[in-house]
């Protein structure tokens, strides 16, 4: 008992899994109607053949995702089971329920507009069946007319009902995202303000009291202070780097619109100039955000410490991989890391989140630095 | 003796000062204030300092603003712009509230005594502003505001513009204050 309450718990936590599990209740429900329906006829094994249909397309569908979102399956099981209540002799058939099934899947995916075109189209097709088949509409009594008028009516409620429902939770979702967009937005404008306001301002006081040392104690210890002050003015420009990136960040800006908006800003005049060739995929916001800061510290770096003429930016897409390349034609890495050198280590540490990989080479000729970012990995289709 | 009033909101970088300037020789520091309207002009009165130290980013209002009334009291104290984003974007506005100076936060408190002196001596340390800033500007402001701009960038005392322009000295001045205002620099917002 307790293993069947967990999955039904585990089930029931996932919103798909809940659609799926009502869908497939909705379709068996009809099958075993028609199953009802044709034992109180007589079975015959011309219609056991007929009756294996349901259960079996059931089953399909349960177990393909892609052919629950697939428009040819749709098609192909409309017209099937339209193709069993012609084939049953009277449009008054045990399979019209299943054929009332088969609209709840492109109910559900088709965007609102083709979903009422479907719940319009959808009983024109089943009274033409009606015309063509037996008995014809027109030799009736009332109460059987009656009951046509109710066969073609069910499908446009089942069909707008279901599409009038999933567009609400669609448009329900998108304003939950957008708000957290916003919250997420004013929280980083509070930390922004807030490191403005205090932490630097801190460290700017510290920076002055530090480099007024400087001329005023003998060395060996001037040589400290000459460091610490240097160790400072990094740390507050380290800062405004983070300030600008958390006051303008990517904002479901493309990596490489980002990144090329940040070369911009980076050097205004064009001097050095920074290139940036090729295009992203969509990524998720998490991995283009790491991407980013990784490639403008790159280019930060090459900025301030390579004395370079030229920075280029290649970003690519090749084997289920995200590739990016910043090279420079500067004076390269020094032999030795600067102890300041945090630049790189956030750099290493951002790849290794990713699960990229991240490459050095520098020489004489300048620097070059690439990251391989493995998509398939990180959620991304390729 | 160079007398220094610190006007900053940050009571940290304001005891940083305090103790820098102090240990400087031929440097004081007079007094401080953080920005607000109650205290400023009583420190300036009290104090009759040399040079003010303000702060660009206040919260009680703008520091140019502050900086540009400043300027109109008699006699004026030089005024140095220290600021955390001293970029080329501040040197247009803070030419405009006619201060002496510009100076980043970052800069080693050597470069500051160094800025205080010569700013003393009677030197500006503001940068012409450059082509892209004076384009970017022209996109802010009115067409109407440009002559009274480019005259006020070359120099022309206010009594002259008024001349020129026809209009009172106090009109100019409330003018220069609304071209203060629309060229100020966005900063995060405090809140949302």
């Amino acid at each position: 008992m307790e293993v069947v309450h967990g999955l039904i718990a585990r089930l029931w936590h996932s919103s798909e899994a809940r659609w799926l599990v009502l869908y497939v209740i909705l379709r068996l429900s009809a099958c075993s109607m028609a199953v009802a329906l044709e034992l109180w006829a007589g079975l015959t094994s011309h219609k056991v053949v007929m009756l294996l249909y349901g259960p079996l397309s059931t089953i399909v569908l349960a177990a393909s995702p892609k052919l629950r979102q697939s428009r040819a399956a749709w098609a192909f099981d409309y017209l099937v089971t339209l193709g069993l209540i012609v084939e049953s002799g009277d449009w008054r058939s045990p399979y019209y329920m299943l054929w009332l099934a088969a609209l709840a899947l492109p109910a559900a995916y088709l965007p609102l507009r083709s979903a009422i075109w479907l719940g319009l189209g959808a009983p024109v097709s089943f009274l033409l069946v009606a015309i063509l088949g037996r008995p014809s509409p027109g030799s009736l009594g009332v109460f059987s007319t009656e009951t046509l008028a109710i066969h073609l009516w069910l499908p446009i409620l089942l069909v707008g009902a279901i599409a009038y429902v999933r567009e609400t939770l669609r448009r329900l979702g998108d304003e939950r995202s957008e708000r957290e967009r916003l919250a997420i937005e004013a929280e980083r404008r509070r930390i922004a303000w807030e490191l403005h306001d205090s932490a630097k301002q801190r460290l700017h006081a510290a920076h002055l009291l530090v480099s007024s040392l400087s001329g005023r104690v003998e060395e060996p210890l001037a040589k400290t202070v000459a460091r610490a002050a240097v160790e400072l003015e990094s740390a507050a420009s380290d800062m405004d780097a983070s300030l600008a990136e958390l006051r303008s960040p990517l904002e479901g800006a493309r990596l490489h619109d980002a990144l090329r908006k940040r070369a911009e800003e980076l050097s205004p005049d064009g001097h050095p100039h920074i290139s940036v060739v090729g295009d992203a995929p969509h990524l998720p916001p998490l991995i283009a955000a790491h991407v980013y800061r990784i490639g403008s510290e790159a280019i930060t770096n090459a900025l301030r410490h390579a004395d370079a003429s030229k920075i280029d930016v290649r970003i690519a897409q090749e084997d289920g991989a995200l590739w990016l390349q910043i090279s420079d034609d500067g004076r390269g890495f020094p032999d030795e890391r600067r102890p300041g050198a945090n630049g790189l280590f956030a750099m290493e540490s951002r790849a290794a989140t990713l699960g990229a990989q991240l490459e050095l080479e520098s020489g004489a000729g300048g620097t070059t630095i690439e990251l391989r970012v493995p998509l398939d990995q990180n959620g991304v289709s390729t | 003796m160079i007398r220094v009033v610190v006007i900053d909101d940050h009571p940290a970088l304001r005891a940083g000062l305090h103790t820098v300037l102090d240990a400087e020789p031929g440097i004081v520091f007079a007094g401080e204030s953080d920005g607000s309207e109650e205290s400023v002009w009583p420190l300036l009165k009290r104090t009759q300092p040399d040079l003010a130290l303000l702060d660009y980013h206040l919260p009680h209002g703008d520091g140019l603003q502050l900086c540009y009334r400043i300027k109109q009291a008699i006699p004026a104290p030089k005024v140095i712009v220290f600021s955390a984003y001293a970029g080329p974007a501040l040197t247009l506005p803070a030419t405009l509230a006619r201060a002496d100076g510009l100076l980043d936060k970052g800069v080693p408190a050597r470069d500051l005594f160094e800025a205080i002196r010569l700013v003393n001596r009677g030197e500006r340390l503001i940068d012409a502003p450059s082509r892209t800033v004076l384009e970017e500007a022209q996109g802010r402001l009115d067409a109407e505001d440009l002559p009274l701009l480019a005259m006020l960038l070359d120099g022309t005392p206010e009594r002259e513009i008024a001349n020129v322009l026809r209009r009172e000295p106090k009109d100019v001045q409330h003018a220069v204050q609304r071209i203060l205002g629309r060229l100020r620099l966005d900063v995060p917002a405090r809140r949302g």
